[in-house]
Parts: C-alpha cells; structure tokens; sequence
C-alpha cells in the first residue's frame, strides 16, 4: 500500500510542532551571540543588535567581557570543559570495554536470563540522589571525593547496564553459526570472537559507544554532589552560572551551554538509526 | 574444547562487569540500606557507631512527613501529565511521519534534536524562556494575556516544568512509536480493508493493539526517568515556590546535601525504590510474556 500524501493542513499542523520544537534551541543560540545590553532586555529581544563571539571568548578568559563593562565573571570555564571531556571519554571507554565482554558471555554462554527486561529496567531506576549518598560516604573514607578517578568510577557502574544490554541485543542478532564455523578452522573460541564477533557489531559498538558518551556528557547530579574544588564539569559549572554574584551572565551561560550541546547533537545524528534500540535498553529494534 | 571449556570463557567475560557493579553499585547500595535503619548524621561520627533505630526512619516518613508525601503524589501527578501529553503528542506526529512527504529524513532530525540536549541546558533554556520578560510572556503579549511572573506561582511553575518535560521527551514517544509503526505487518491491515473496515477503524482495532507492546516499553522507560526527574527541575525552579515543584529526587537531595540527614535521606530512597519496583512491575505484566518472546 502507498502511504497517503500529507495535505495542506497537516502540514500545517507539522510545521506549529517544528516551531515549538526548534524554538527554545534557538533561543540559546541567539543568547549565546549577544551582547551584555541584550541579555535580559525588556522587551525581549529576539536577533543580537550586534552579533558577537564575546561569551565564548569569556568562557576561556573571564577578562574579555570588561570591554562591555561587565565584571565579576570569576572563573573560567576550561577546567570544566577539560574535566567533561576526560570523565566522559575515559569512563565511556571503560563502561563499553567491560560492557562488550559481558554482553558475549551473557548472549553466548548464559542461559537462564529470561528475566533481564525487569531486571536491566529496575537497575536504572534507583533515583541517583539516593546512591548518591553512599557514595560520598564510601568515597570520603578512600578519599576518591572531589577527584576524577571516583567521578570515572560512578560513570562506569552507572552506565555498565546500558552498555551491556545494548551491546548484547547487537550479539544477539548474531548468528552462532559465524564463529562456530569459524572454531570448525582451528580458533578458539575467544580467538573467534575477538576476530570474528567484534568487527561484525562495528556499527553497534559505535552507537553504544556514543550512546553511553551522552549519558556521562550531560551527567549532572552525581558530578555536583562529588565534587569541591579539585574537579569541575559542564553541567555543574553551567549551574553555577545562575548564583554568580554579578547577576545572572545570560550570555556567558548560553555559550557554555551551544558548546556542551554541539558533540552530543551531532553524535545524536550519527546514531539516529540505532537510537530507539538505545533509549530502550535493546527492547525494540528498528 | 567441551561445555566446561565454555562455561569458563563466559564466566571470564562476564567476571569484570560483574565485579564493578557490585564494587561499586551493590556495596554503596547495602551501606545506605543499613544506614537507613540508623539514626546517623556526619556530625555524629562514624557509621559504625551510629545507634540501631530500626524503623524508625520509615515510619516517620510514612506518618508525619507531609513533604515527602506531598513530593511523591506531585511526581506521580507530573508523571500522568507528562506521559498523557508526550503520548499523543508523540503517536500524532509518528502517525503524520507515515504519510508521503518531502525532506522526510531532515525534518525526522529536527524533531529528535531536543532528546539530544543535556537536561541541565534544557533546564536553563526554558528558565530564560520563562522569565517574566522573556519571549513566551512576549508571544503571550501580543495574544492580548498579560504574561504571569512564571516562578512566583505555584500551578504556573508546575506548569513550566511540565511544559519543559514535554518539550525534552515528546521526540522519545514519537521515535518509540514511529519505529513500532514501521513494524507493523501489512497482511492484517490488508485483511481489515477486505472485510471493509474503514481507516479510522482499522487504526483502532487493528494497528493500535499491535503497539501495545511498544507503547509499553515507552511508558515504562518515561515513568523510570520522572521518578528521577532532578536536573531540569534544579535548574528551572530549585523546587520552588515553596516546595511546589520539588519531586521526589529532588526532595532526597535536599535531605542529604542541604540538611545532612543522610540516614533518613536513604530510607526515602528505598522506599521510592521499592514503590517504583511495583509500578513498573504492575506496567510490564500485561507485556510480560510478549518481551519473553522476542528475547528467544
């Protein structure tokens, strides 16, 4: 059956969603490139006066923004950027290797795992608040608080089930037929799916891969709560911006916050296809 | 190489992964079970010498502590909100995205952009969004309504946040749903025409069951993420007015970061632990055998 054409009031109708879904990302960007007068304006303004590149350039340099006479920006953002960018790939990293081998013994070598949706859902559901206080506990007597080893550690525990039950779901569609021809030439097993299991999931591995990198990019609650003075990431300096004592700095904000988007809605692209089987812990397959 | 051989590797590979959830998912997770039948605070020492309370701490939660079961009703309300509307906002938007159009492919983008966004940004957005003299009370303007002060009122804040949730996961449902949608076989609707049931009618009885499944999961998966609803909310209200808007995440984290009740902060959180076990157990029974069948 063709699908039916979409008429004229539909997309109408279409297009109201698209503007209400593109909206709030363009207001960010617009703040994001404009200048102090412009930031909370009253009215509102809609286009910078004059676009400018100054919020992103006082991300890194809390000095430029004296030019237009605003001062008290008193810290800079590049520890935070530089602190996001080594929790998150190292932890992604470690969460996806440990994940992989998991996800082959368990498609491969268990068998009573009927129940895994209940219990894969149920591990995501603890609120973070609550193992959040262990946490700083167990970590304040091994001192792993406010350093990036414990904040890597936390990533990779909380991210290991998706890692796992994502890449298990691309093992699954595998057949055992591939290595066990393979084993018939003389591998051993864990040669055959070094070789040939692995590179067979390619693309699944890279969508994990991104998948479990966004999760830890936009992480929040644990970073603020394990955190002083030693570490810092985007979304906790990005939510300090809000109490700094000159006032809200709408504009430096917004930079902070274009620049944390960037990776994560071109990585989103990349993985459109698989991002269904993601969000769902590999229950539905597109 | 025989069974034993194999029961070895599998064991092997899943060694580490098993190792690290219970170093560090299990073992934090016994601690605040234990410290929520104490009555420990930091001031007090170690852990260890805390004094036995038994239940003491659910019963006062359960009992006296209106705020807590005030947040749990508010995030359950905010989940039934939030799921209605990202539901049929999702499956319409999944049901125009099976017609034939132009750009089809652009236009799928635009529309999952917003679950790309990290919550805190999203947060912060809609903050701006919200202020008083920002650019939804502008657009209110010129519609002839005077633009209410969005944070000072307590059904308006709500508002805000549902509006925000809205905004962030609609993409979620209509992903989920389209994805179902294209998986629907064509015999059964093929069928349905044959014996002259109408397209409305097919849809209802024939396509819309078909989803249940689906539809399913994507509560489920949704009800998970409001019960743990804490970084947008942190952003846009801090829970306020009053506590108008503080869901249960957020409520723990004040009671173990703000007043340092840790102890009584972790029998909170069992309890919401446990609730939420139930539920999404009540939610999947009807799906139950049908997961266990695609998993082979």
């Amino acid at each position: 059956m063709a699908p039916r054409k979409l008429g004229i009031p539909l997309a109408v109708v279409m297009g109201a969603g698209l503007a209400f879904t593109l909206f709030p990302i363009f207001w960010l960007v617009m703040t994001a490139i404009k200048p102090p007068i412009d930031w909370n304006a009253s009215p509102a303004v809609w286009l910078p006066s004059c676009p400018t590149f100054i919020n992103f350039l006082t991300l890194f340099d809390p000095d430029a923004i004296r030019e237009y006479g605003v001062g008290g920006v008193s810290q800079s953002a590049t520890a935070a950027v530089f602190g996001s960018i080594l929790a998150s790939v190292a932890s992604t990293c470690i969460s996806v290797c440990i994940g992989l081998f998991s996800a082959i013994g368990i498609s491969r070598y268990s068998k009573g795992s009927r129940s895994t949706p209940l219990v894969i859902l149920s591990g995501r559901m603890f609120p973070p608040a609550a193992i959040a206080v262990p946490f700083v506990i167990i970590f304040s007597t091994v001192s792993l608080i406010d350093s990036y080893v414990g904040l890597i550690a936390v990533y990779v525990a909380v991210t290991l089930p998706f890692s796992t039950w994502m890449l298990k779901s691309f093992v699954d569609d595998l057949p055992r037929e591939i290595e066990e021809a393979a084993m018939l030439d003389g591998m051993t097993r864990v040669k055959a799916h070094l070789t040939v299991t692995i590179p067979l999931i390619k693309g699944g591995l890279f969508s994990t891969t991104m998948l479990v990198f966004i999760l830890n990019w936009s992480e929040f609650m644990f970073a603020l709560v394990l955190s002083y003075s030693n570490i810092s990431t985007i979304p906790v300096q990005l939510s300090k911006y809000v109490t700094a004592t000159a006032g809200t700095l709408y504009g430096v904000q917004a930079a902070l916050a274009v620049l944390a988007m960037l990776p994560l809605v071109a990585g989103g692209f990349l993985i459109q296809g698989h991002l269904a089987r993601g969000m769902t812990f590999g229950a539905i397959k597109q | 190489m025989g069974k034993k051989n194999a029961i070895s590797i599998g064991r092997m590979f899943t060694t580490p992964g098993q190792l690290v959830s219970l170093l560090v998912l299990v073992m934090p997770l016994a601690v605040a079970f234990y410290m929520s039948f104490t009555d420990w605070t930091p001031t007090r020492g170690s852990l260890a010498q805390a004094e036995f309370v038994g239940l003491e701490n659910y019963r006062e939660l359960l009992v006296w502590d209106t705020r807590f079961l005030e947040a749990i009703g508010r995030t359950l309300a905010l989940s039934a909100i939030c799921l209605c509307l990202e539901f049929l906002l999702g499956l319409g938007l999944a049901v125009l995205f099976m017609r034939s159009f132009r750009g089809k492919r652009a236009l799928l983008s635009a529309f999952l952009t917003p679950m790309m966004v990290l919550p805190v940004v999203v947060g912060y957005t809609f903050w701006m969004l919200f202020q008083t003299n920002g650019p939804v009370n502008q657009v209110l303007q010129l519609l002839g309504m005077a633009g209410p002060e969005w944070f000072k009122d307590s059904t308006l804040a709500f508002a805000a946040v549902v509006i925000t949730e809205v905004w962030h996961w609609t993409p979620l449902f209509f992903l989920i749903l389209l994805s179902g949608l294209n998986a629907v076989p064509e015999n059964p609707i093929r069928a349905a025409v044959i014996l002259g049931a109408n397209p409305r009618q097919v849809f209802w009885h024939v396509v819309l069951p078909m989803l249940r499944p689906v539809i399913v999961v994507a509560f489920v998966i949704r009800t998970m993420e409001v019960i743990k609803l804490f970084d947008e909310v942190f952003m846009l209200t801090r829970g306020g007015p009053g506590s108008s808007t503080e869901t249960i995440s957020l409520y723990i984290y004040k009671l173990a970061f703000n007043d340092f009740q840790l102890s009584y902060g972790a029998a909170a959180a069992f309890m919401v632990l446990v609730g939420s076990l139930l539920l999404v157990h009540l939610l999947l029974t009807p799906i139950k055998d049908q997961l266990m069948e695609d998993r082979h």
